[in-house]
């Protein structure tokens, strides 16, 4: 066996130099030429396909460096970008970040890190992103980044549940309101959604499109709080959350899953990210198998239906860099090809940006048994409805939601109440981070 | 009387050539850490981007700025609370060991100091359990006092500084009890001896005796824990992260230097706050300096 082995591989070697073909063969790609070094820098998640990458490329010598990509509002890129350009070297060619916003800061003065990709990355390649993710990665022009999954929000069903009390799978935010009044009053306990999050102004505010992210030119952004599409949803919110059918507590508190998590089984209905899928239900919150699926986001009445993100973390490249090819080369390997993308695995947990793959991509999900019903259907249309309204911008806007709202939530407020403070609170973050704020 | 003067001067100045060698190898590490820091801070405190000199326009535009005014707010009452308990808990408890017998206080003095070794951050995270009602062993003290039934509530804003000081107490506390003991073992036994002849009780003794004679020690502590309460960092941070934003990243002055620094690439700014900071360090210590008579040899 030892030897066979070792035979092939000789085999292969002498086959390899043979034909001059030394690129990848499970990437299932033409040879992409490229060679050098190149400096990326990867949160833990994207770390197998940084190595896998440089398995499959022997050509490339890649530096791995691994860092907490930036997650939770950590400034570590900041930071080093920072540094880099004070000593006018050290800047990685590729680097990856779980913060959305990211691009944003890293495409402008004085970061001015991103390469734009425009004209760079191959274009027939770029039609695979769906436009809100471009739109997002697009910055005065510029696109700045790719993002590599998409955080589209879905309502996520608890099928069981559901059939359970006889209840239909609501198709509107009103249907929704409708269903979790009736909840409050039939099953008190069991819950429809939760607010608490740090991202939950994206699930809830997002998805009616609240304008209180919306940069209309070049820093400039549109924050009015006091604009109906706000205002209903807030009004929508408030009973729900008084009631407790709609939770104010994050889905990350080990409160959270105990009281409706595991066997206590309360989840009735969530909206949340695509990422929520396995990662959230069965991992954090021990829902048991056989109960959840994903149905379409919820949609304002009869208004054109659109859904909110949460995340979705891109790669952006460094202007700087000595080895462009390489790096396209990264980016485009690591975010399109098969052998990364195409199945559910540690290699790609998230849904995967590019359609193509994502087609792929869903087959697997589709075939979990934890699904009461395959979830792709849904994921896969609500990746083109992110409204595109709401756009990233330099400064962090999930704090401002936490500190100004929720905190008051959790203190009997209701949201209604408290979005002039969330709207105070933005505008003074986007003007301390130098942009001009207008109301329309 | 002159003779004897100038004999005294030379003997001064022969032992201070010889605590030379204990202070010269402290000396690179005070200029590279400490001077050349501030120096540079300072600098950057009264220049622009470009270097040029802007007087004092950082620090107008640092006041100005909304965050100011709540995160030195919020630090003036943590540190008055810190100092308040520090003060009267340190010493009172020093003084209570010191009345015991040998080893019973030294069982204690042992009991104080461990929450200390638990250093800054990990300190923290021992709190985040124990503020967190669900798996706190403290539930019940938070939801009949706190009125807090799930994490978020337990950490409400009103309630941020004084959780910060009680953390910073358990952490400090008992190092400084230790160091209060050492302090009361160097008061002459005969004094109290002396004392107790004259008809003073335990009381007495403490509060007039003992009390008065550790003064430049509580000075001592005061200083030191001002600063490093104005200076307040790790604690708010790393809540901030746990409780993902509900306090707000900017809570205290040295995170908004922090943030303005290494988020929007403000080193100006930054700086006219550390300056802030350290202008406030060093007025409350030549306050305390003074008023106490730290450094006064004559009595």
């Amino acid at each position: 066996m030892k030897v066979n082995r070792r035979r092939l591989a000789l085999t292969l070697l002498a086959a390899v130099a043979a034909t001059a073909l030394a690129t990848s063969a499970r990437g299932g790609h033409k040879a992409s030429g490229v060679s050098g070094s190149i400096t990326v820098w990867v949160d833990a998640v994207r770390l197998p396909v940084a190595k896998l990458y440089a398995k499959t490329h022997p050509k490339v010598h890649l530096n791995i460096v691994t860092y907490d990509g930036d997650g939770n509002g950590a400034t570590t890129m900041q930071t080093k970008i920072q540094l880099w350009n004070r000593t006018n070297k050290g800047w990685p060619d590729v680097i990856f970040s779980e913060q959305a916003n990211d691009p944003v800061w890293m495409g402008q003065k004085p970061f001015d890190y991103a390469l734009d990709l425009k004209g760079v990355f191959p274009a027939n390649l770029l039609k695979g992103w769906p436009k809100p993710s471009i739109a997002q990665c697009t910055v005065n022009g510029h696109l700045v980044c790719l993002q590599d999954n998409l955080a589209q929000e879905v309502l996520y069903v608890n099928k069981k549940l559901m059939s359970q009390f006889g209840y239909t799978v609501p198709k509107t935010w009103q249907q929704w309101a409708a269903l979790g009044q009736k909840v409050a009053a039939q099953h008190p306990g069991y819950i429809i959604g939760t607010i608490g999050d740090s991202y939950g102004a994206w699930l809830y505010l997002w998805a009616d499109k609240c304008p209180i992210s919306q940069v209309t030119g070049v820093n400039t952004v549109r924050i009015n709080a006091s604009d109906v599409h706000c205002t209903r949803m807030a009004q929508l919110l408030d009973p729900l959350v008084k009631s407790g059918v709609v939770s104010y507590e994050s889905v990350f508190t080990a409160d959270f899953a105990t009281k409706y998590g595991g066997d206590n089984d309360k989840i009735l209905l969530m909206p949340g990210p695509v990422w929520y899928a396995k990662d959230i239900f069965s991992g954090t919150l021990h829902v048991p198998p056989g109960e959840m699926t994903a149905a379409l986001p919820l949609q304002w009445n009869n208004e054109p239906l659109v859904t909110g993100q949460v995340g979705g973390g891109p790669w952006i490249v460094s202007k700087h860099s000595k080895n462009q090819a390489a790096a396209i080369d990264f980016v485009k390997w690591a975010t399109t090809s098969l052998a990364v993308k195409g199945k559910v695995n540690a290699l790609s947990p998230g849904y995967p940006s590019y359609a193509p793959a994502a087609t792929v991509w869903l087959k697997s999900l589709n075939k979990d048994p934890y699904f009461a019903a395959p979830e792709g259907p849904a994921f896969q249309k609500a990746a083109n409805l992110i409204w595109q309204g709401w756009s990233m911008v330099t400064y962090p806007d999930q704090p401002v939601w936490s500190n100004s709202v929720v905190t008051q939530l959790v203190a009997g407020k209701s949201l209604s109440s408290l979005l002039p403070a969330l709207g105070h609170g933005l505008a003074q973050n986007a003007q301390a981070a130098g942009y001009k704020v207008v109301t329309n | 009387m002159t003779s004897e003067y100038a004999e005294a001067t030379r003997r001064r100045g022969l032992r201070n050539l010889q605590g030379m060698p204990f202070v010269l190898p402290y000396l690179p590490f005070l200029v590279v850490f400490g001077i050349a820091p501030t120096v540079y801070a300072l600098e950057l405190a009264f220049t622009n981007v470009d270097g040029g000199w802007v007087a004092f326009h950082n620090f107008v535009r640092t006041y100005d700025d909304f965050r100011f005014v709540p995160a030195f707010k919020h630090v003036l009452v943590y540190t008055s609370v810190w100092l308040g308990t520090l003060v009267v808990f340190v010493v009172g408890l020093a003084l209570l060991l010191h009345g015991r017998a040998n080893r019973v206080s030294a069982g204690f003095r042992f009991l104080f100091y461990i929450p200390g070794a638990l250093a800054g951050a990990a300190s923290v995270l021992v709190w985040l359990f124990m503020l967190d009602p669900s798996v706190s062993p403290g539930s019940f003290l938070l939801h009949h006092v706190v009125g807090a039934s799930i994490f978020a509530q337990s950490i409400a804003p009103g309630n941020l500084p004084f959780i910060f000081a009680m953390i910073a107490f358990w952490t400090g506390a008992g190092g400084w009890i230790v160091v209060m003991y050492g302090a009361l073992n160097t008061i002459p036994p005969d004094l109290e001896e002396a004392a107790r002849i004259d008809g003073a009780g335990p009381i007495t003794i403490a509060l007039r005796l003992k009390l008065p004679l550790i003064r430049k020690w509580i000075a001592y502590m005061v200083i030191l824990s001002f600063a490093t309460g104005t200076q307040l960092f790790v604690e708010p941070e790393i809540v901030q992260h746990a409780s993902f934003g509900l306090v707000p990243d900017t809570w205290s002055a040295n995170q908004l230097a922090y943030q303005m620094a290494f988020r929007y690439g403000d080193f100006n700014g930054a700086a006219a706050i550390a300056v802030d900071l350290l202008v406030i360090g060093l007025a409350g210590a030549v306050l305390i300096v003074t008023r106490s008579g730290l450094f006064r040899t004559d009595d």
